[in-house]
Protein backbone atom coordinates (compact mmCIF):
# COMPACT_ATOMS: atom_id res chain seq x y z
CA UNK A 1 0.00 0.00 0.00
CA UNK A 2 1.81 3.42 -0.93
CA UNK A 3 1.71 5.62 2.14
CA UNK A 4 -0.25 8.64 0.56
CA UNK A 5 -3.15 8.81 2.82
CA UNK A 6 -1.95 12.37 3.59
CA UNK A 7 -1.76 15.24 1.51
CA UNK A 8 -1.15 18.61 2.76
CA UNK A 9 -4.52 20.28 3.31
CA UNK A 10 -4.76 23.15 1.13
CA UNK A 11 -6.31 25.16 3.65
CA UNK A 12 -2.78 25.32 4.80
CA UNK A 13 -2.01 28.46 3.05
CA UNK A 14 -4.56 30.48 4.52
CA UNK A 15 -3.33 33.58 6.77
CA UNK A 16 -4.53 32.83 10.30
CA UNK A 17 -5.01 35.61 13.07
CA UNK A 18 -2.32 33.65 15.17
CA UNK A 19 1.78 33.71 15.74
CA UNK A 20 4.37 32.80 13.02
CA UNK A 21 4.23 29.33 13.03
CA UNK A 22 6.53 26.83 10.71
CA UNK A 23 5.69 23.54 9.73
CA UNK A 24 7.59 20.56 10.83
CA UNK A 25 9.19 17.82 8.72
CA UNK A 26 6.97 14.58 8.86
CA UNK A 27 7.16 11.27 7.69
CA UNK A 28 4.11 9.08 6.94
CA UNK A 29 4.30 5.26 6.71
CA UNK A 30 1.52 3.06 5.87
CA UNK A 31 -0.05 -0.60 5.86
CA UNK A 32 -3.08 -1.70 5.46
CA UNK A 33 -4.38 -1.46 8.70
CA UNK A 34 -2.97 1.80 10.06
CA UNK A 35 -1.12 4.62 8.86
CA UNK A 36 1.84 5.87 10.73
CA UNK A 37 2.64 9.71 11.09
CA UNK A 38 6.03 11.14 12.77
CA UNK A 39 6.18 14.33 12.93
CA UNK A 40 9.84 15.70 14.47
CA UNK A 41 8.74 19.02 17.40
CA UNK A 42 11.74 19.73 18.88
CA UNK A 43 11.89 21.52 22.28
CA UNK A 44 7.83 20.50 22.44
CA UNK A 45 6.73 18.80 25.91
CA UNK A 46 3.65 16.71 26.02
CA UNK A 47 1.46 19.56 27.35
CA UNK A 48 2.31 21.28 24.54
CA UNK A 49 0.79 18.97 21.97
CA UNK A 50 -2.58 19.54 20.50
CA UNK A 51 -4.20 17.04 17.90
CA UNK A 52 -7.45 17.41 16.39
CA UNK A 53 -9.25 15.46 13.87
CA UNK A 54 -12.29 17.27 11.48
CA UNK A 55 -13.54 16.36 8.34
CA UNK A 56 -10.39 14.31 7.48
CA UNK A 57 -8.22 17.43 8.32
CA UNK A 58 -5.72 16.58 10.82
CA UNK A 59 -4.66 19.84 12.56
CA UNK A 60 -1.51 19.36 14.65
CA UNK A 61 -0.90 22.05 16.84
CA UNK A 62 2.40 21.87 18.78
CA UNK A 63 3.79 24.86 21.21
CA UNK A 64 7.47 24.56 22.34
CA UNK A 65 8.57 25.90 25.89
CA UNK A 66 11.29 28.14 25.97
CA UNK A 67 14.96 26.47 25.82
CA UNK A 68 16.76 29.69 26.82
CA UNK A 69 15.91 31.62 29.47
CA UNK A 70 14.64 35.08 29.28
CA UNK A 71 17.99 36.98 30.05
CA UNK A 72 19.98 35.00 28.03
CA UNK A 73 21.42 37.62 25.82
CA UNK A 74 21.52 35.63 21.52
CA UNK A 75 25.10 36.09 19.78
CA UNK A 76 24.28 33.71 16.80
CA UNK A 77 20.68 32.34 15.79
CA UNK A 78 20.16 29.80 13.55
CA UNK A 79 17.51 28.01 14.68
CA UNK A 80 13.92 29.56 14.19
CA UNK A 81 12.60 28.44 17.70
CA UNK A 82 8.88 28.71 16.08
CA UNK A 83 5.70 27.21 17.36
CA UNK A 84 4.17 24.30 14.50
CA UNK A 85 1.44 23.86 13.03
CA UNK A 86 0.62 20.99 10.55
CA UNK A 87 -2.69 20.21 8.69
CA UNK A 88 -3.04 17.23 6.25
CA UNK A 89 -5.88 15.94 4.54
CA UNK A 90 -6.74 12.65 4.93
CA UNK A 91 -8.01 10.43 2.14
CA UNK A 92 -8.58 7.12 4.14
CA UNK A 93 -11.67 7.25 7.00
CA UNK A 94 -9.24 6.86 9.87
CA UNK A 95 -10.57 4.89 13.01
CA UNK A 96 -10.90 8.59 15.65
CA UNK A 97 -11.73 6.42 18.39
CA UNK A 98 -8.40 4.41 18.24
CA UNK A 99 -5.92 7.24 17.20
CA UNK A 100 -2.84 6.85 19.33
CA UNK A 101 -0.25 9.83 20.21
CA UNK A 102 3.16 9.03 21.54
CA UNK A 103 5.81 11.91 22.12
CA UNK A 104 9.63 10.84 22.24
CA UNK A 105 13.21 12.46 22.36
CA UNK A 106 11.22 15.26 20.18
CA UNK A 107 9.59 12.91 17.53
CA UNK A 108 5.42 12.36 17.60
CA UNK A 109 4.56 9.38 16.54
CA UNK A 110 0.73 9.03 15.90
CA UNK A 111 -0.76 6.00 14.87
CA UNK A 112 -4.11 5.94 12.44
CA UNK A 113 -6.02 2.99 12.15
CA UNK A 114 -8.09 2.79 9.15
CA UNK A 115 -11.39 2.30 9.47
CA UNK A 116 -13.02 -1.50 9.06
CA UNK A 117 -15.05 0.16 6.32
CA UNK A 118 -12.27 1.53 4.18
CA UNK A 119 -10.02 -1.83 4.20
CA UNK A 120 -9.61 -3.65 1.05
CA UNK A 121 -12.38 -6.73 1.33
CA UNK A 122 -12.04 -9.75 -0.66
CA UNK A 123 -15.42 -10.80 -1.49
CA UNK A 124 -15.87 -14.42 -1.96
CA UNK A 125 -17.57 -15.70 -5.02
CA UNK A 126 -20.51 -18.15 -3.88
CA UNK B 1 31.10 29.30 3.56
CA UNK B 2 29.55 33.13 4.35
CA UNK B 3 31.91 36.12 3.66
CA UNK B 4 31.49 38.46 6.70
CA UNK B 5 32.87 42.31 6.38
CA UNK B 6 35.22 42.60 8.88
CA UNK B 7 34.68 45.29 11.18
CA UNK B 8 36.70 46.11 13.91
CA UNK B 9 34.67 48.45 15.79
CA UNK B 10 32.24 45.99 16.87
CA UNK B 11 34.43 42.31 17.09
CA UNK B 12 34.72 41.26 20.21
CA UNK B 13 36.11 38.20 21.25
CA UNK B 14 33.00 36.23 21.14
CA UNK B 15 32.30 37.44 17.50
CA UNK B 16 35.37 36.35 16.21
CA UNK B 17 34.29 32.76 17.32
CA UNK B 18 31.18 32.62 14.86
CA UNK B 19 32.61 35.40 11.88
CA UNK B 20 35.48 33.17 11.41
CA UNK B 21 33.76 30.06 13.25
CA UNK B 22 36.82 27.23 11.54
CA UNK B 23 39.94 29.11 12.29
CA UNK B 24 42.47 26.76 12.27
CA UNK B 25 40.12 23.89 11.57
CA UNK B 26 39.91 24.49 7.45
CA UNK B 27 39.33 21.17 7.09
CA UNK B 28 36.38 21.09 9.42
CA UNK B 29 34.99 24.05 7.14
CA UNK B 30 34.72 22.20 4.20
CA UNK B 31 33.24 19.46 5.48
CA UNK B 32 30.37 21.18 7.53
CA UNK B 33 29.94 23.81 4.69
CA UNK B 34 26.16 25.98 5.08
CA UNK B 35 25.11 24.14 1.93
CA UNK B 36 25.74 20.59 3.74
CA UNK B 37 22.53 18.91 4.87
CA UNK B 38 24.55 17.03 7.70
CA UNK B 39 25.45 20.56 9.64
CA UNK B 40 23.37 20.67 13.03
CA UNK B 41 22.27 24.17 12.72
CA UNK B 42 23.09 26.02 16.05
CA UNK B 43 21.76 28.84 18.54
CA UNK B 44 24.40 30.71 20.87
CA UNK B 45 23.53 32.58 24.08
CA UNK B 46 25.19 33.60 27.03
CA UNK B 47 24.33 34.95 30.12
CA UNK B 48 26.69 36.57 32.88
CA UNK B 49 28.30 33.11 34.03
CA UNK B 50 27.85 30.76 30.70
CA UNK B 51 27.86 30.63 27.16
CA UNK B 52 25.32 28.16 25.94
CA UNK B 53 25.10 26.16 22.25
CA UNK B 54 21.77 24.62 21.23
CA UNK B 55 21.26 22.50 18.93
CA UNK B 56 17.42 20.76 17.60
CA UNK B 57 18.28 16.76 17.50
CA UNK B 58 14.82 15.50 16.92
CA UNK B 59 14.87 11.86 17.74
CA UNK B 60 18.12 11.36 19.08
CA UNK B 61 18.86 9.48 21.79
CA UNK B 62 21.76 10.23 24.58
CA UNK B 63 23.64 7.66 23.48
CA UNK B 64 23.87 8.42 20.04
CA UNK B 65 25.08 11.95 20.44
CA UNK B 66 28.59 12.89 21.27
CA UNK B 67 29.76 15.81 22.80
CA UNK B 68 33.23 16.50 22.77
CA UNK B 69 36.12 19.45 22.98
CA UNK B 70 39.44 18.69 21.52
CA UNK B 71 41.99 22.12 21.30
CA UNK B 72 39.49 24.34 21.79
CA UNK B 73 37.39 23.07 18.89
CA UNK B 74 33.61 21.96 20.41
CA UNK B 75 32.48 19.12 18.04
CA UNK B 76 28.69 17.69 18.84
CA UNK B 77 27.70 14.24 16.36
CA UNK B 78 25.21 12.88 16.43
CA UNK B 79 24.08 9.73 15.20
CA UNK B 80 20.15 9.89 14.03
CA UNK B 81 18.06 6.27 13.26
CA UNK B 82 14.77 6.61 10.84
CA UNK B 83 12.92 3.57 10.76
CA UNK B 84 10.92 3.39 7.11
CA UNK B 85 8.65 0.16 7.67
CA UNK B 86 11.21 -2.83 8.09
CA UNK B 87 14.10 -0.67 6.97
CA UNK B 88 16.30 1.39 9.62
CA UNK B 89 18.76 4.01 8.34
CA UNK B 90 21.07 6.18 10.07
CA UNK B 91 21.98 9.39 9.26
CA UNK B 92 25.03 11.05 11.00
CA UNK B 93 24.92 14.81 12.20
CA UNK B 94 27.65 17.18 13.08
CA UNK B 95 28.76 20.93 13.96
CA UNK B 96 31.79 21.94 14.99
CA UNK B 97 32.37 25.18 16.61
CA UNK B 98 35.55 26.63 18.03
CA UNK B 99 35.97 27.76 21.36
CA UNK B 100 36.78 30.77 22.55
CA UNK B 101 39.52 31.83 25.24
CA UNK B 102 37.93 32.24 28.89
CA UNK B 103 35.84 28.99 28.71
CA UNK B 104 36.35 26.43 31.59
CA UNK B 105 37.15 23.55 29.20
CA UNK B 106 36.53 20.85 32.06
CA UNK B 107 33.51 22.18 33.17
CA UNK B 108 31.69 22.25 29.85
CA UNK B 109 28.28 20.03 30.66
CA UNK B 110 25.34 19.02 28.18
CA UNK B 111 21.85 18.17 28.72
CA UNK B 112 18.78 16.78 26.58
CA UNK B 113 15.73 17.46 26.65
CA UNK B 114 12.68 16.83 24.60
CA UNK B 115 14.97 17.24 21.37
CA UNK B 116 16.92 20.23 22.12
CA UNK B 117 20.54 19.80 23.01
CA UNK B 118 21.88 22.44 25.55
CA UNK B 119 25.39 22.49 25.96
CA UNK B 120 26.60 24.63 28.81
CA UNK B 121 30.10 26.37 28.52
CA UNK B 122 30.66 28.66 31.80
CA UNK B 123 33.26 31.20 31.62
CA UNK B 124 36.51 31.55 33.47
CA UNK B 125 36.40 33.85 36.70
CA UNK B 126 38.38 36.66 34.61
CA UNK B 127 36.29 36.54 32.18
CA UNK B 128 32.91 37.12 33.91
CA UNK B 129 31.69 40.60 34.06
CA UNK B 130 32.64 42.72 37.28
CA UNK B 131 31.98 45.71 39.22
CA UNK B 132 34.65 47.80 40.14
CA UNK B 133 33.86 49.81 43.61
CA UNK B 134 35.24 53.44 43.56
CA UNK B 135 37.09 53.92 46.81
Amino acid sequence: MTTNCCNPSPTQQTAEPEAAVMKPRYFVDGTQEAYEVRVELPGVPKEGVSINLEENVLTLRAKRTPSALSDWKTLHRELKGLDFLLRLRLNTQVDEEKMTAALDHGILTLKLPVKEAAKPRRIEVQ
Amino acid sequence: MKLTRYNPSTLTDFDSWFRQPFVGFPSAAQVFSDSGSNRLAADIQEDKDNYFAQFEVPGVKKEDLKVELNNQILTISAEKKQTAGDTEQTYSLSRAISVPDGVQGDAISAKLENGILTVTLPKAEHRKPKTIEIA
